[in-house]
């Protein structure tokens, strides 16, 4: 209450002021580029080649919807994109976090080693074949675990969690020892309960992550049709659509390409569409997880 | 305690949301043995072992395309009528050809491939792993009369001629391997092109002998009367530089000198390569460019604009000529038409200097780079070959490019092939094409390109009836003014190809791509300045620019393209 | 408070592991910790660390048909002096400059705008507006790179060309005559860098947004009762109190100074300004993977990933000494 009669002063009422229309302006060219898309999306093809669409369609025409959701393979590299999204998200908050945990007890004897390990897998990569060969040696190609065995720990997200975790009062997990608990009753009981904020950004990060991906469809499950995600039989169709591109021996194709030609939109008005398609899905999650950001989570928050 | 039932749980629900997730893909094993069709004893090539396909047998074959298609739809009506009636199963893998090299790359790494191998690129990389198995002795069983009937003729041309495996065949190339005449009203191909209603506005000129400056002149006299175009600037010349485009930039000069496409090369008479970036011919070139620039004629976002930032200018109608390929700008084209302005669409012209015949035109060339081979991993390559073979009658590729009679194209009383519009309409639709065509492996498939044997053409693009039947009336118009009743007749007629034709498609090593990139990576960072600097500065920007062409090991270059005609020349003749 | 007693607990820690002093029954008596970390680290050595092996081909003459690693061609350093040296070289080197440059400006430039979106957007008290805002701003980060390309190149172009950049500047009487942005070498670090800040930017609010509200509110109060204003409360307590975000992300992303999106410089640069704008991930697009060249990228991919762990070591000192977070 003491902060009301504080708000009305004049600094605040123009910071406020100069703030909001700050952020709005800011708001106003953010989201241009999606309305932009939504407009071209919905405009006919071989019309919005010509450019200057800005937020309205000039010639109004589904046909880029049309044939994005008519696309017979669409709607199981749907689930199979939710499913993996699914998977990951959640192996990745558990083993993260349990990792986490363990390695933001500063007693643990092996802290120190586990961690500089653990860090450094960001900076490696050890490159396409090689991966793919032990990949292949696991017998994961061609299998729905490829999507999420190799990748349910991330360094970056370790870091945020067990830095969180660093935060809560020694004393809460003393207590529960004192009580018998075992160290995976504590995680699972006292520590994670806490950790709801930084879960939920990092389930965020993993979940965009897997939904975007679609490098590892191409590499790892590319002979298996029904193991499809979405960005990736998107990326397809887009191909399908580009009738420009193949043009890296000079002159090679030029027959191939003229074969198809004709086509009752283009390149650019397709991939407008595309994108909307493969975007809105993902957009809605964030939303959903803005609730829990609402208390609190620190990266880096107390000193050893 | 506690804890244990905890994790147990959450291992448990992990480990069923895993499952649960997996067990809705079965049977994807990638080895393709399938049921063994008796028949084929395996690894034997020799020849008593005909393979007869049907429906009785069925087989499955697992096939890599690189495409830009998409896969059919599990409802398609061919992948139907071939499961019918030769009982074979297409297990399609897809990569589209933007992802190819890394998908290639692990392909290749792994040794795992399917039975079928669609190859695209120049370089050849799966047939130089040693991923296809030599196919001469197969075809030499006699057991697949329509592949070699295919191959007959040019199985020098179509054969591997390299070091890094065994010469021979290895893949049935997919484009131009020519039947009979040749048909079309579309060129395809290059050409400096021109907007018609220019040529209209100018009383329909003599377009033979067309040289740099009527072309720039027939350009600078329509654009000083139309300053504007629907309200927008008039833009004399494009010039495509765009990234995987930088041909539109450098190609010119070759066909400026009279030579036909042979990338970045001019061959003489001795049949010599040499590069012809840092000649005169092309030093005149971007001189009149250059002068053109400063007189305002070409666009000053030419070389800073993406692809589809050029195809949009073209889309407007503002620009009144380019140098382009006529398929590289097919959207722009079809969008005007479709807008019902044919008067901004373009039609090529062929300047050349003083006293040279043009050679824009050449005669289609064979895709031997591209096209299905059999891989080692095939466990089955006999069956493989008998699908290819069936593919090849007349049957199945009308099947395959024309569709069904009745259903996708009519036949009238002379026999001739034709479409409705509703036919027409129906193939330009993707989802539809998903249904009813097999555009992916039709992309692969050796073709009887050409004409068959009843007259109509291979494909309704190139069928004459179906050319005519497109023309807008303004078109007919234009084409009866000059004379003429194709596009195509706009050019000349092609001389037979030389022998080692064309030096674009020359496979080259690891070393001597890299000395091509850097060439094409000065072009495009050289000419641009040349062509936007001042006129006076022309000569020391043009030293400059040589000066960076022969930092460049030229020599290397010109030396593997000069090994690669020789190696033709003996070996194709 | 809190941290007063985690402190005297940490002491009584030590104090009585101290006591026991045996590293046998410490083992035992962490096993649970061992039991959580220990296989996990292990799983993360086989997918992170086993295919590091894979360098290999980076001393070698690499043909993949050979499938075995260990018998293919031996070149030694062939391949590292091919890329540091000759014409290839002075090329890569100026790649290096250009990646540095790119990446340390957008680094500046994304990292100083994030955190003052963020803090504009803890001033924001009704919580609705705040909510739509975040969410519209973070948008563009689910547009692909293609497409937020296509949209500045238009953005940059003539007006005729629907370059609205230029039109408003010449609105503005700021320039007579449109610039071809596009074109100006020495501008298009800053493109690049103002592309990324335009897709990224409320993405990179998230963390810190979420670091902001879990300030201690009591800190607050006692700045007021000190008759601190709003922008002292921002700069004693708010700026303070994300401190420790601010200083991690800052050291993590040094150790990726060389890895650049290879998107925009290779969707965006053009022949005129190639002197600015080709990257170490361009250069090895171009000359690796669509020549079919894997060692180069491999090569290239090792000299990245060492200064990577040089930088990044070095910053985690230097942040460790000025008393501020450090990753381990």
């Amino acid at each position: 209450m003491k902060s009301k009669r504080k708000t009305l002063t004049f600094e605040n009422v123009t910071f406020t002021t100069i703030n909001t229309l700050i952020l709005i302006l800011l708001s106003v060219l953010m989201i241009y580029p999606l309305l932009n898309t939504l407009a071209i999306s919905l405009n006919d093809g071989l019309d919005a080649v010509k450019g200057g669409i800005y937020i309205w369609p000039r010639m109004f025409s589904l046909k880029n919807y049309e044939i994005v959701l008519k696309m017979h393979t669409i709607y199981n590299a749907f689930f199979v994109s939710v499913a993996k999204m699914l998977v990951v998200t959640f192996t990745n908050i558990i083993f993260t976090s349990l990792l986490s945990y363990s390695l933001s007890r500063r007693e643990y004897i092996f802290r120190k080693p586990i961690t500089i390990l653990i860090i450094l897998t960001m900076y490696f990569d050890a490159g396409l074949i090689p991966n793919y060969l032990l990949i292949k040696d696991l017998n994961l190609i061609n299998t729905f675990q490829a999507y999420w065995v190799p990748s349910i720990i991330s360094a970056f997200n370790f870091i945020v969690i067990r830095t969180y975790m660093k935060t809560i009062p020694e004393s809460f997990i003393e207590s529960a020892k004192l009580d018998g608990a075992g160290e995976f009753c504590i995680w699972w009981r006292i520590v994670m309960p806490l950790c709801k904020p930084t879960l939920a950004v990092i389930a965020l990060f993993v979940a965009v992550g897997s939904w975007n991906s679609w490098l590892d469809t191409l590499l790892y499950a590319s002979r298996a049709q029904n193991l499809s995600t979405l960005q990736y039989e998107l990326q397809k169709l887009l191909a399908s659509a580009m009738n420009s591109t193949v043009a890296k021996g000079g002159m090679a194709g030029a027959q191939a390409i003229a074969g198809t030609g004709g086509q009752v939109t283009t390149p650019l008005a397709l991939r407008a569409a595309i994108t909307m398609v493969a975007a809105v899905p993902i957009l809605c999650v964030y939303p959903f997880l803005q609730r829990y950001f609402v208390v609190g989570l620190t990266i880096g928050g107390v000193k050893e | 305690m506690k804890l244990k039932k905890i994790l147990a749980g959450t291992m448990a629900v992990c480990m069923l949301i895993a499952m649960s997730a997996c067990s809705n893909s079965p049977a994807s094993v990638p080895s393709s043995s399938s049921e063994d069709s008796g028949s084929n004893a395996t690894s034997s090539t020799e020849s008593s072992n005909k393979v007869v396909l049907s429906p009785d047998k069925p087989v499955t074959l697992t096939a890599w395309i690189t495409t830009q298609e998409t896969a059919p739809a599990p409802d398609n009506k061919i992948t139907k009528l071939i499961k019918d009636e030769l009982g074979v199963t297409i297990e399609y893998q897809i990569v589209t050809p933007d992802n190819v090299d890394q998908a290639i790359g692990v392909m290749i790494a792994g040794g795992d491939y399917p039975d079928l191998v669609g190859t695209t690129d120049l370089k050849l990389r799966l047939l130089e792993a040693g991923a296809l198995r030599k196919l001469d002795d197969y075809l030499a069983t006699g057991n697949y009369p329509k592949l070699s009937e295919y191959v007959e003729p040019y199985v020098k041309r179509m054969s591997y001629i390299g070091t890094a495996v065994e010469k021979g065949l290895y893949i049935f190339p997919n484009y131009n391997r020519f039947f009979g005449e040749i048909q079309g009203g579309t060129h395809w191909g290059t050409g400096f092109w021109i907007q018609k209603r220019v040529l209209v506005d100018a009383g329909y000129p003599d377009l033979s002998n067309m040289t740099l400056e009527k072309y720039f002149g027939l350009i600078e006299n329509f654009m000083a009367k139309n300053p504007k175009t629907e309200g927008q600037p008039t833009i004399g010349f494009e010039v495509l530089a765009a990234t995987g485009h930088e041909w539109g930039l450098t190609n010119p000069p070759q066909f400026l000198a009279g030579y036909p496409n042979n990338g970045g090369v001019i061959v003489d008479d001795k049949n010599v390569a040499t590069i012809f970036a840092d000649k005169q011919i092309a030093k005149d070139y971007f001189q009149v460019l250059n002068k053109e620039y400063a007189k305002g004629v070409i666009d000053s976002e030419s070389f800073t604009q993406t692809f589809d930032q050029y195809l949009a200018k073209l889309a407007t109608g503002r620009v009144l000529g380019m140098h382009d390929q006529r398929w590289d700008f097919g959207t722009a084209n079809d969008a005007l038409v479709a807008a019902g302005k044919p008067e901004l669409t373009w039609v090529a012209c062929m300047p050349t200097y003083e006293g040279v015949q043009p050679w824009y035109m050449d005669r289609d060339v064979m895709n031997i780079n591209q096209g299905f081979g059999v891989s080692v991993t095939c466990k089955q390559p006999e069956v493989a070959l008998a699908f290819l073979d069936t593919m090849l009658t007349d049957k199945w590729q009308k099947i395959i490019s024309w569709g069904i009679e009745g259903e996708d194209y009519m036949v009238d009383k002379d026999g001739k092939f034709y479409r409705t519009q509703q036919q027409r309409d129906n193939y330009n639709n993707v989802t539809w094409r998903a249904s009813n065509r097999l555009m992916a492996l039709r992309d692969v498939l050796p073709k009887h390109n050409g004409s068959f044997d009843d007259g109509n053409a291979f494909s309704p693009d190139d069928q004459p009836r179906e050319f005519f039947d497109s023309l807008l009336k303004y078109d007919q118009d234009f084409l009866k003014s000059y004379n003429k009743q194709t596009w195509r007749q706009f050019m000349n007629q092609p001389k037979d190809n030389p022998a080692y034709y064309p030096c674009w498609n020359i496979a080259l090593s690891d070393e001597v791509n890299q000395i091509n990139q850097q060439l094409t990576d000065a072009n495009v960072q050289y000419l641009p300045k040349i062509i936007m600097g001042s006129t006076d500065s022309f000569e020391k920007n043009w030293t400059e620019y040589v000066d960076a062409i022969h930092k460049v090991n030229v020599k290397a270059y010109e030396d593997a393209i000069n090994a690669g005609i020789q190696e033709r020349v003996k070996n194709w003749q | 408070m809190a941290e007063i007693a985690v402190k005297k607990n940490n002491d009584l820690d030590v104090t009585i592991v101290k006591k026991k002093n045996k590293l046998g029954a410490k083992i035992i008596a962490q096993r649970g910790l061992i039991l959580m970390s220990v296989p996990i680290l292990l799983y993360k050595i086989l997918f992170a660390y086993v295919p590091i092996y894979g360098w290999l081909i980076a001393f070698q003459n690499y043909k993949p048909q050979i499938r075995n690693i260990f018998k293919q061609q031996w070149v030694g350093l062939d391949n590292f002096k091919k890329l540091f040296t000759g014409l290839m070289g002075d090329r890569f080197i100026r790649d290096i400059i250009n990646t540095l440059g790119q990446s340390l400006l957008t680094l500046i430039l994304s990292t100083v705008f994030a955190i003052v979106l963020s803090l504009m957007l803890n001033e924001v008290k009704n919580t609705a507006f705040k909510r739509v805002v975040q969410n519209i701003t973070y948008m563009p980060h689910f547009l692909s790179w293609i497409i937020v390309t296509g949209l500045v190149s238009v953005a940059l172009s003539l007006p005729s060309s629907g370059g609205f950049i230029n039109s408003t500047l010449m609105a503005l009487h700021l320039i007579k005559e449109p610039i071809l942005f596009l074109s100006k070498p020495d501008y298009f670090w800053g493109i690049v860098a103002g592309s990324n800040l335009w897709k990224e930017l409320g993405w990179n609010t998230i963390l810190y947004v979420a670091a902001m509200t879990a300030i201690d509110p009591t800190l607050y109060e006692a700045a007021e009762i000190d008759g601190a204003g709003r922008y002292s409360k921002i700069w004693n307590v708010t700026l303070p109190g994300i401190r420790p975000t601010i200083v991690i992300l800052l050291v993590m992303s040094t150790g990726y100074i060389l890895q650049t999106g290879f998107e925009l410089p290779y969707f965006l640069g053009n022949g005129v300004v190639v002197e600015r704008a080709e990257t170490i991930d361009v250069f090895v697009m171009r000359y690796g993977y669509q020549l079919g060249n894997y060692n180069l990228a491999v090569v290239a991919g090792i000299f990245k990933t060492a200064v990577g762990l040089v930088v990044v070591g070095l910053s985690n000192f230097v942040s460790g000494r000025l008393g501020q977070e450090t990753l381990v």
